[in-house]
């Protein structure tokens, strides 16, 4: 089943973890001081966000270190970039029309000075 | 709950040689405003452009190629989609928001998509031009509604044997 990315990080709680793995891997509890919730609350937001595929878990020694893996995030960023190239493409014909109005108003100008 | 609403903003600038009146007229009458806007293949008729704030904008947006013509046919829509809005906020050469309902997409509830255009005068002549787009989107029912368009669009496929 492919999990909505968006329904994922709808909770804020949740995207407080993404935004305190930002800064590199971490261990649980130092999740649940920088979230500020229960370590079972940091532990369920953590799975949840492996099971979207948001975040990996790697093993070393005793340790649990989670981080962030991109895939998902560059999935967000190239749905979003479609909506860019759309507003890039309006953005061409708003440039396209305002250079028309100016040149109309050029050869307007220049049609009144020779009429001087 | 508000908690479960995540805003989806997405920011584009251009900077033009040109004076801030010019650009503020694109958006804001008829002529200007149907001399560029819509997506490409499509054309914007403006029924009125209420330039003030809280000002209605009321435009169809029409299938202009026979390509566009015929992919809304092809998905059983019209070819021809009045839309409204209001500029929310309306401070000449400075800022405009543009508040659209969309209500037409088939099998989506209504919401409104909203656009901040701010201008920044530069030195020599230019302006700056960034367009925010947001949408508050309704994360649980986001997919709910995406299931809604999914079905709907079974619907069609059955119907048009596709």
């Amino acid at each position: 089943m492919h999990i909505d990315p968006f329904e994922t990080l709808a909770d804020p709680t949740r995207r407080r973890v993404v935004d305190a793995l930002r800064g590199g891997e971490r261990q649980v509890n130092d999740l649940v001081a920088v979230v500020g919730i229960h370590q079972s609350g940091v532990s369920r937001h953590l799975r949840i966000l492996s099971e979207a595929g948001f975040v990996a878990m790697r093993p070393d020694g005793q340790r649990r270190l989670y981080s962030l893996k991109p895939d998902r995030f560059r999935e967000l960023d190239a749905w979003l970039a479609q909506y860019r190239m759309l507003w890039e493409a309006r953005l061409d014909r708003f440039g396209a029309a305002l250079e028309a109005r100016q040149q109309q108003r050029n050869a307007q100008r220049s049609m009144e000075d020779d009429g001087d | 709950m508000a908690t479960d609403r995540i805003e989806s903003s997405l920011v584009i600038e251009r900077t033009y040689r040109a004076d801030v009146e010019e650009l503020w007229a694109l958006w804001t009458t008829k002529d200007g405003f149907e001399s560029w806007w819509g997506p490409d293949q499509f054309r914007a008729e403006v029924h009125s452009i209420e330039a003030r704030p809280g000002g209605a904008l009321r435009y169809d947006m029409v299938a202009d190629t026979p390509e566009a013509i015929a992919a809304m046919e092809q998905m059983g829509a019209p070819t021809s989609q009045p839309c409204r809005g209001s500029f929310t906020e309306f401070r000449p050469y400075e800022r405009l928001v543009l508040t659209q309902l969309i209500d037409f997409l088939p099998g989506v509830e209504a919401y409104d998509s909203s656009m901040t255009v701010d201008f920044f005068p530069l030195a020599a002549g230019e302006v700056r031009m960034v367009v925010t787009l947001s949408q508050m989107h309704d994360a649980p029912t986001t997919a709910m509604q995406r299931e809604g368009f999914t079905s709907q669009l079974a619907k069609l496929d059955r119907r048009y044997g596709a």
